[in-house]
């Protein structure tokens, strides 16, 4: 039932490729979901979401830093690669320089069209924030006019915002069905439903989630639950990592990663008139990355409540390695964690990831969590 | 009843019997190519000495890399869980667990019931295992039977800044260059092992007392080393290699006399 978003996940480049073909229209490839898809969706562009291979590779080396986090040097690498050669433009918004490392070697690099660094400010919790965001997508808007010759109306931006709220309504529906005794789709079911929404076009992805969202609840995956995760963490798309995560006897029921539940979570609220603006509050109020979670710490408490919620007994907290913003977490995620009774295990993810120790210690951490029945 | 605690390790099979809460056979077999062979001739004989009959074996749990190949234990035990049940067979005060054995490290913290509250093992490197000493035994031409009393005799302390294998190699061999005693360099040698363990180990919390156990537990130069690092005296099991095994076989008791209370098949 969740095959079609695999197959998407999966096949991303082949799918992007085709959809320029059949539209005849531009995609712009993005480095950091506070890119505002809805004024490229105004504009009829495809956003898709550069994304790593998890394959070892010897390209980026003169370009980035050993130092700097496996993700964004995996990242480059494709582009190195030639596997986003379809792309019309890239775009990032700030968020992390390790990231925007990889934005600006990209645009050296692999020349395109059309490349937009958007300043998303890092003090979302200003007043000025919104106002700020707002008026950098007026720039942006405007910039995006001028390359594709079009003007994008408000009720195009109105378009565009139902499109990227309806995803998100759906995915989040769809996560919350995975509160209950029996989750009717597995963590790597979910990890591929995410991934592919950044990956597809928003149009295909909220068809199909409106074609098995009514069939999901009477769904069972017919495998045992085990213990019930989470998993916390930067990015993380590493499917093999959950499939083996779910095949010692756990299920991931859910997550805090910028290719899960950040990217969906909240949706942006009518505010009567000024699509930019509904666009940026929607962004500055947001589940924030730790790039931007100042001076109060917003996230743990919402990362908690999601674990109450979702009725996890155990999280695991994956810290992409050099990962400077979610290293800074997870002490404090850690404590928190541990005073609300819910253990955690730490692990450090590069590009690839030794499954086999890694096995070792998620077997002892599950062992861990079933202690109490044992003895 | 008499329970049965394998530890099918990746280079050794390890069985021990147990009976009260005493151990009462014991067998090690090098597993090589045919682990199934060594896993026979490690029970067979470990059953020998205990003197019992395979009627009387109540429950045997499997450890150990290869936990999965031991077709007649009737459940498992992760090494994590086995380290700390073993540690606490031997010493009831015991709250922390350090096992080093050749390519790998661990740190279990647990409480009274050897229940564990954390647990940390070494990333991919092999600086902080048995192997890496084996290399630096071979790097300085010392038997390394010899190595750990060899460092013993050190009063000097050189800091050794390589965190992998192979760079240590060659920063043992320009201090070899640079005429440095044997005994010093084999000191060095152990107090980086030691070093990157106990700040492992740190990691989970240092809870007294402290049990060390695996392959390395044999190095008396390591041992001192730790000593020192930990600022503690860890206790020793005997035969230390064993204490995996033993927390396999305490389990298996528990397990099985859980079993027979709720009845049959249970
Ligand atoms: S937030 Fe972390 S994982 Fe993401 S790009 Fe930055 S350093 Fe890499």
């Amino acid at each position: 039932m969740m095959e079609q978003f695999q197959e998407w996940a999966q096949e991303r480049h082949s799918y992007a490729q085709e959809w320029k073909k059949q539209t005849g229209g531009k995609v712009v490839g993005y480095f950091c979901t506070y890119v505002p898809e809805e004024i490229l969706y105004a504009a009829d562009i495809l956003p898709v979401r550069i994304l790593g291979s998890h394959e070892p590779q010897d390209v980026t080396e003169p370009h980035i830093f050993g130092m700097f986090c496996p993700f964004c040097r995996d990242c480059l690498a494709q582009g190195l690669k030639g596997r986003f050669d379809y792309l019309d433009g890239i775009m990032i918004a700030q968020s992390c320089i390790h990231i925007r490392q990889a934005f600006t070697s990209w645009e050296m690099h692999l020349p395109t069209d059309f490349s937009y660094y958007l300043p998303m400010p890092n003090h979302v919790q200003s007043k000025r924030a919104t106002p700020f965001l707002r008026g950098e997508l007026e720039k942006f808007k405007g910039a995006v006019e001028e390359w594709t010759g079009t003007t994008i109306t408000d009720e195009k931006l109105n378009t565009g915002i139902d499109l990227m709220n309806t995803n998100r309504r759906l995915q989040k529906q769809i996560y919350e069905l995975r509160q209950g005794g029996n989750p009717p789709i597995t963590g790597l079911e979910a990890m591929y439903l995410t991934i592919s929404s950044q990956t597809t076009s928003k149009e295909d992805h909220n068809r199909e989630m409106e074609r098995v969202v009514s069939e999901l609840s009477d769904r069972s995956t017919g495998r045992s639950i085990g213990t019930r995760l989470m998993l916390v963490g930067s990015e993380n798309d590493d499917t093999e990592f959950v499939n083996m995560v779910e095949s010692v006897g756990a299920t991931v029921v859910i997550d805090d990663h910028c290719t899960g539940t950040r990217y969906f979570w909240n949706e942006s609220e009518p505010n009567g008139g000024d699509p930019l603006e509904e666009i940026a509050r929607r962004y500055v109020d947001r589940p924030a990355c730790p790039t931007k979670d100042w001076p109060d710490r917003t996230r743990i408490p919402h990362v908690l409540k999601m674990a109450k919620e979702w009725d996890v007994a155990g999280a695991i907290l994956i810290q992409q390695k050099f990962c400077d913003p979610h290293e800074l977490d997870i002490p404090a995620l850690t404590k928190a964690f541990h005073e609300a009774g819910i253990k955690t295990l730490f692990l450090e993810f590069d590009v690839t990831v030794p499954l086999g120790p890694f096995r070792v210690r998620v077997e002892a951490f599950l062992e861990m969590l079933s202690d109490e029945d044992l003895f | 009843m008499v329970s049965i605690g394998v530890d099918m390790g990746a280079k050794n099979v390890k069985v021990v019997v147990l009976r009260e809460n005493e151990v009462i056979g014991k067998a090690l077999v090098t597993a090589g190519l045919d682990t199934e062979g060594a896993l026979k001739e490690a029970l067979q004989s470990a059953s020998r000495e205990a003197g019992i009959d395979y009627d009387e074996v109540g429950n045997i749990t499997a450890t150990g890399a290869g936990r999965k190949d031991v077709p007649m234990a009737r459940d498992e035990l992760t090494e994590v869980g086995a380290a700390a049940r073993g540690a606490l067979f031997h010493f009831s005060d015991a709250r922390t667990v350090i096992d080093v054995g050749a390519e790998e490290g661990r740190g279990v913290r647990f409480n009274a019931e050897g229940r564990v509250i954390d647990f940390v093992i070494n990333e991919k490197c092999a600086a902080g295992a048995g192997a890496f000493t084996e290399a630096m035994a071979r790097a300085l031409e010392v038997p390394l039977e010899e190595f750990g009393p060899l460092s013993l005799k050190s009063d000097r302390e050189i800091p050794m800044n390589a965190q992998c294998a192979v760079f240590a190699e060659s920063e043992v061999v320009s201090l070899v260059h640079a005429k440095t005693p044997k005994k010093d360099i084999a000191r060095a040698v152990h107090d980086a092992i030691a070093s990157r363990i106990t700040s492992m180990v740190r990691r989970v919390g240092v809870e007294e007392r402290v049990a060390l156990v695996g392959g390395l537990a044999y190095n008396v130069g390591f041992i001192d080393s730790l000593n020192r690092d930990l600022e503690t005296e860890v206790l020793i099991p005997p035969d230390p290699e064993y204490t995996a095994a033993i927390g396999a076989a305490v389990v298996a008791a528990e397990r099985g006399a859980k079993a027979s209370e709720g009845g049959e098949n249970s």
